[in-house]
Parts: structure tokens; sequence; C-alpha cells
């Protein structure tokens, strides 16, 4: 059962009541709001995501909520809460939804420490993974969209998940956020893709939601395993290069991006190291989609013999 | 001055270009360059004295006795020695 | 409203007997560690259950989508144990040739002693108590070899070192690991305020003779009095301050003459109120098989009936988190008057505290200001 399968009634119900349960790839989330136009955009935007069983738990409970007492009249906002504790500075109303999904992130980012999380794109193709580690900035969700458009699945746009016993990287197929320029360019280059509305003037700018095509939704309980570490960087009308790492410089640029190398201690060393050891570690530096792309699918498909 | 081994359990990578090394007791990872790394492989044996130390370094690296420059060689055991990895001790007569 | 108060019930129920009889954790139903995994997460204990189940070696028996939360939280504890044992051993090599008793304090003390509460707590600082004088001393070498200051305003940080019983923390400029140089266990305007010196006199070394901890009794009230007089608004009292309490009491009540030397030593440290509340509430709470004459022993450090009445009825408002989904006003209520009494314990209103404002204080005890989730830099949690 997905998202869609409630109508919107039933759905702004449930939400403003006990709560609606989510599946995100290995996290069930149980989603509470009491906000009209929330409702509106969830509904719309998670469609095909689908229900957890009724029997499964939740490992995150969230909500994003008209905050309480006075404020609640003053001025039209929206909280963002775990746990029924509201650690963060309040948003507009408007701009619910784009908190919402910074929210999971935190969610994923501080408890998920069964996994080593790795600040990350991960799309695959044929069972083979390709990992963008990256700093914000570097283009890499507009990279990310691009792709799973061209054929690849998405494991995920911020997270590589990795799995301690195994190595192999869980999906987590979340919207992926855009920002500014990058919504037009995807437009451009996709005019099938499904964007959501767009949030002006957020902390980040202007934010949009891309849906991921059906299949990497579908396929969400599907790991894959490594095959390429690539460093994507976009830099305005440079040419593009794509050009082997050293590892060890790919070894530090992974543990450096990620979110918990820390917290694993030695395993975190060990599974990095064997990832690296695994990979064909790449830079990428690019402006046009419509090389990287090809470039990308080229370099994957000659690996592959 | 004596300079002692003092990192436990250390886990070497070698990647062709420098050392990846992680460091159980502090949990660190540290990225060694091939003068530090051995640095730390001739200590493993036993305390030297750190003229000693600097010598067999040399050695290890292939270089001519007294090429590394002192305060090169007096910077890298001063950083281990912050990161816990080499002990000094100033009596001559506690060294083995 | 019923269906509110069966819910606060049982998340009460479900954490409290978890604490007390982990062996009963195999049989919970999916839908009961849902909610006890939340409540603990927010008491800051489920790094104790999943040490609980390891040690009874039934982690096998716990459904698998819930084992990963325990493992989580199994993995961030034991690297934040690493942080902190390395902390101690990096202190040591700074302070070479510094002759001074080190006493280690709370959780540090715990796991260099390797007492029963190190395991399954989560550690954030390093704390020592150092004799007064030899606090500017050990402050300057360690800023020398690598350390830094929190910087604060000159006003405040005078504030700190002439009424605290701290001083600003210390970081390492490469490890983010804080320190915190306690001289005395309360600060000097402390309604408690108590001498170091019969601490020091009483400390216990340990294996490595430079390292020193709090004599038994002494290790407990300590534990009390920061239970008791170190509050949060938001979170209360910390439960698992008292499970440490618990540990503590059982641990050394296997010690003869332990007991015997508990109500005196509370007596003649003047903590003897902290060490009523803490005794009933352990024993309410956990279990803790207390003597009935040490009980009966403490009966004239207990407070007028009325306010003893009361804090029957705030302690575990206070003390335990109640349900996520439905907060309670009074709970909430319960906290803030328990926080409000710590800070007047601490602080006597004849004092005079011009500049240093409310905020201020909680800024010293690391009190978050709301921040900005979209800024936030999800690697630095």
């Amino acid at each position: 059962m997905n998202v869609g399968d409630l109508n919107r009634r039933e759905f702004g119900e449930q939400l403003a009541g006990d709560g609606v349960a989510l599946q995100f790839g290995p996290f069930n989330l149980r989603l509470r709001s009491d906000l009209d136009s929330f409702a509106a955009h969830a509904h719309q935007l998670y469609e095909p995501y689908p229900l957890p069983e009724t029997t499964a738990i939740c490992d995150f409970h969230v909500q994003i909520c008209a905050p309480r007492g006075l404020r609640r009249w003053l001025r039209r906002q929206a909280c963002f809460g775990v746990d029924g504790q509201f650690p963060f500075a309040p948003y507009t109303v408007e701009h619910a939804f784009p908190a919402l999904e910074w929210g999971i992130n935190w969610c994923v980012a501080t408890r998920a420490h069964h996994l080593l999380l790795l600040h990350s794109a991960a799309v695959e193709r044929n069972g083979r993974a390709i990992l963008f580690p990256a700093s914000p900035g570097n283009g890499k969700s507009t990279l990310c969209t691009a792709l799973v458009h061209s054929g690849w699945r998405l494991l995920s746009d911020e997270f590589g998940l990795v799995r301690p016993e195994d190595g192999l990287l869980l999906p987590i197929p979340r919207l992926i956020p855009l920002k500014n320029e990058s919504i037009d360019v995807i437009r451009r280059f996709r005019p099938e893709a499904i964007i959501g509305p767009s949030f002006l003037a957020t902390r980040k700018g202007t934010v949009a939601h891309v849906r991921p095509p059906l299949d990497s939704i579908r396929r969400a309980q599907e790991p894959a395993r490594p095959r390429w570490l690539i460093f994507p960087r976009w830099v305005s009308g440079a040419p593009l290069t794509l050009e082997p790492m050293s590892r060890s410089q790919a070894f530090l640029m992974v543990a450096t991006n990620a979110f918990n190398y820390d917290v694993l201690d030695e395993t975190a060393f060990r599974l990095v190291t064997d990832m690296v050891h695994a990979c064909d570690c790449y830079s990428l530096v690019y402006s046009d989609l419509n090389e990287a792309i090809p470039a990308l699918d080229e370099l994957c498909n000659s690996m592959d013999r | 001055m004596i300079l002692m081994a003092a990192g436990r359990g250390l886990i070497w990578q070698d990647w062709g270009d420098v050392y990846l090394v992680y460091q159980p007791s502090s949990a660190e990872t540290h990225v060694f360059n091939e003068t530090t790394a051995q640095i730390l492989k001739c200590l493993e044996h036993g305390s030297l004295s750190t003229a000693t130390a600097k010598e067999r370094t040399e050695a290890a690296l292939g270089v001519d006795l007294g090429e590394l420059a002192a305060d090169d060689f007096a910077f890298a055991t001063m950083r281990l020695e912050e990161l816990g990895l080499v002990e000094s001790a100033d009596d001559v007569s506690t060294a083995q | 409203m019923a269906k509110v108060a069966n819910e606060r019930l049982r998340a009460r129920k479900l954490l409290l007997d978890a604490l007390k009889m982990p062996e009963t954790l195999p049989a919970l139903s999916l839908a009961d560690w849902e909610l006890l995994l939340r409540v603990a997460r927010r008491a800051r204990v489920l790094g104790r259950l999943e040490s609980a189940l390891h040690h009874a070696g039934l982690l096998g028996d716990i459904p698998p989508p819930v084992a990963a939360h325990l493992r989580a939280a199994r993995n961030v504890i034991k690297h934040r144990k690493t942080l902190i044992s390395w902390e101690v051993n990096r202190l040591l090599w700074a302070l070479k040739g510094i002759d001074a008793p080190l006493i280690l304090l709370k959780g540090t003390a715990y796991l260099l002693a390797d007492l029963p509460p190190a395991q399954g707590r989560i550690f954030a600082d390093v704390d020592l108590l150092v004799p007064e004088d030899r606090v500017r001393e050990i402050e300057e070498r360690l800023v020398e070899r690598g350390w830094f200051k929190t910087e604060i305003d000159p006003y405040d940080d005078r504030y700190y070192r002439v009424w605290m019983h701290e001083i600003p923390p210390l970081r390492h400029r490469e490890r983010g690991t804080e320190i915190d140089i306690h001289h005395r266990l309360l600060p000097k305007t402390s309604h408690l305020a108590s001498a170091p010196a019969p601490l020091f006199a009483a400390a216990r070394t340990l294996a490595d003779p430079r390292l020193r901890v709090l004599a038994p009794a002494d290790m407990i009230l300590h534990a009390l009095v920061h239970l008791f007089l170190e509050g949060d608004p938001d979170e209360g009292l910390r439960l698992r301050d008292l499970a440490d309490v618990h540990d503590l009491l059982c641990h050394h009540g296997q010690e003869p003459a332990f007991w015997a030397s508990l109500v005196p030593r509370a007596r003649a440290l003047g903590f003897q109120r902290p060490l009523f509340y803490g005794l009933h509430h352990a024993h309410q709470f956990f279990g803790t098989p207390i003597p009935p004459d040490v009980l009966h022993e403490l009966e004239d450090a207990a407070p007028a009936w009325p306010i003893r009445k009361l804090m029957n009825r705030l302690i575990p408002l206070a003390l335990l988190p109640g349900h996520p989904d439905h907060p309670s006003h009074l709970a909430a209520l319960a906290r803030w008057l328990i926080y409000v009494r710590a800070h007047w314990l601490r602080m006597p209103p004849g004092l005079l505290i011009k500049h240093l404002s409310h905020k201020a204080w909680l800024r010293f005890r690391g009190f978050r200001k709301r921040v900005d989730l979209a800024q936030l830099d999800l690697k630095q949690q």
C-alpha cells in the first residue's frame, strides 16, 4: 500500500491524528502535521512511497506543526519536532515541507549509527553503484537527478548508507532537493521529471523537490555494491575532465565527508579501506550535464567488461 | 633523549604515496609520509636514542647520514609524541 | 483523557520495568519496543538497556529493527569511551612533572575505575577535581600543550573563577573533548557549599598512581549533589544519574562498613538532604536494597512534612521523561520548579550578580539555543 492509496482527506486526517507511517528505504517514519498546506504537498510528493506494515516499528517520530501557545496566532509558523522535542528555530508555515525534509536528514544523520553514513549521492545500474561523495555546492544533487532520469537507479542523493556487515549500500530513495538555478537546469534537461512546487526565500534560497522515478522507489529494498567513487564538481563553463584520483586521496575525501566516520572507530577505517580498494576513483569537473552523463555512461560501460 | 613507540595495536595501510594509520586507543586516523612512517617503524623493536633513531630513519629512507634536517626530525617526533604514538624520556638509564 | 493518562502510565511502566528487569525485554511486543526506544532515548538510557541485554546474552532475542537502534547507541557509547580514556591519557602526558592530586569525577571516574555505571553510559566531558591553588598552574600547562580556553566575556570569566566551583572548560585544539576542571564540588555561593579538603584526604588511587577517584561514599554523594543541584529546565532531573547512584550503592554496598559510614559522611560534608532524596528515590525506581537502619538514621535529614510531600510529587515528575506524544504540563512545571530550586540553592538571592544574566549562566552549562535546522552542519552532530 502506498501513500496514494489514501485519498487527500483521509491522508490529512491521519496526519493530524495519530500520524501517517511512511517507508524510506531502511527507515520507517511516523509523520504528524496539523498544517493543511503541508498535507497537500506531502500527499502529492510522497504519493508512490510505501506505507510500512502496521506491525512494523517506526524508527523516527517526526512532526511539523504550528507552534503551541500564543505564537500560533501571531505569525504563521511551522516547528519541526522529533519525539515531542522541538530543538530548532521555527520556519514560516510556507516552508513547512522543506523544513520537514531537512528534519528527516537530521534524524538519519544523528541516529543511524548502526550504519556508516557517507555524505554522498549514490546511483546504481546493473548491480553496481557509483558513489559521489561531495560537500554542498558541488552540484551532486543536480548530477544525481540527471543520472536517475537517464537510466540509473537512485540509491540516495545525500546519504551513502553503508551496511557494516557486508559493505553494501542501502537505498534511501527520497525526494531530491534542488536549489535555485538547478531547478531550471533539470526542467530543461528532462521536461518530464516530476518536480514539486518551488519554495522561495528559504534559508537555502529557492528549493524544489524532484520525485525519483518509480523504479527507484519500488526497488528501495535492493542494496548495491559500490564500484566507482567519483568526486564531482560543477564549475561554470569548465570543459569536461574525468581523471583518475589517487586512492589515498579518495580515502581522505570519503572519510572527511562522512557524517559518522569518527563514531564507527575501526569499523569505519576498514569499511572505507575496503571500499576504496574495490572501487575505481575519479574526479569529475563538468559544466554541462549533456557532456557529463554520457562520459559517466561510457566510463561505467567500459569498466563493466 | 630516548624515544619509545607508544601506539598499541596500530593498523597500517600503505597506499603507495602515504600511509593511513588507525590508532585504536585514540580512535584517530593519521596520514603519514614516508619519513614519519619510518621513524615509527624503526622504534617498533625497542627504544632508541634520538640520534640513533634519526640514523636508522635515514638508512630506511635510503638517504645519506645527516641528510634529514634536524629541525624536521625534531618536529616529526614532537608531533608523534603529541599524538601519543611516541614517548620520550630524558634519563638515559631508563632505556633498555 | 483516560487514553492519554493510560499512555503516560504505559510509557512510565515500560521504562522502569526495562531498567529494573532487562531480562523481560525479549518478551516485549514490537509496539511496546517502539515506545520504549523513544522513552529510553529521551532519558538517555538506551545504552544502559543495550549493555544489560549484552551482558545477559539476550541481544540475539531482540527483533532486528530494534537491535539496530541498540547497536547505534552502543557504537556511539563505545566511541565516546575511547575519546574520554584518550583525553585522560593526553592529560597525564601534558601534566608530566606537575605533581598535583588529580581526582576524576563522574563518568570519567566510573570509566577509569571500571565501575558498573560506566557500562552503557554516554560520556561527554572529562571532569577533574584539583586543589584550588593548583588550578592556574594546571590550566597554564594545558594551554601550553595544545588546549585552549573557551572564549567567554572577561567579566563572566572572572565571575566563573571567583564564584563558581570550576573554571571555564578547556578544549584541545584538534580533539573535541572538553575538560572541566573543578576545585570544589559546588559553587562557593551554594547553600550546601562544603570545603573540598576531606574529599582529597579520602580519595582512592587507581592502578595508575597519578589518578584518583573519590572514596565510595563521597562518589555517591557527589553524584546525588550533581543530580539534584544541576537540573535543566527542559530535561528536568537526569534519571540516568540516579541509575548510576543505584549501581554505585549496589557495588560499594558490598564493602564492609560502607553503609555504616554513609550517613555520617553525608553529615560531615553537609550533603544529608540530597542523600535523603537519593536513597528514597533510588529505592522507589530501581529497588536499591538499602538497610532499614540507614534510612532510619537519615530521617532527621528529611525536609519538613509539607515540603517532603511536595518533593515526593515533583521529583518523579522531573525525573521521568513522560510520553513523547503526550507531554504533561504538570511535568513541565515540576521540571521548572526543580530547576529554579537548584538554581537558588547554588546562588542565593543575596548575591549581587549584575551582568550575569540567566541566559549567560545557561550558556556556561552548554544550554543549546534554538539552531537553524537548514544551516546545521550535520557532520558536527
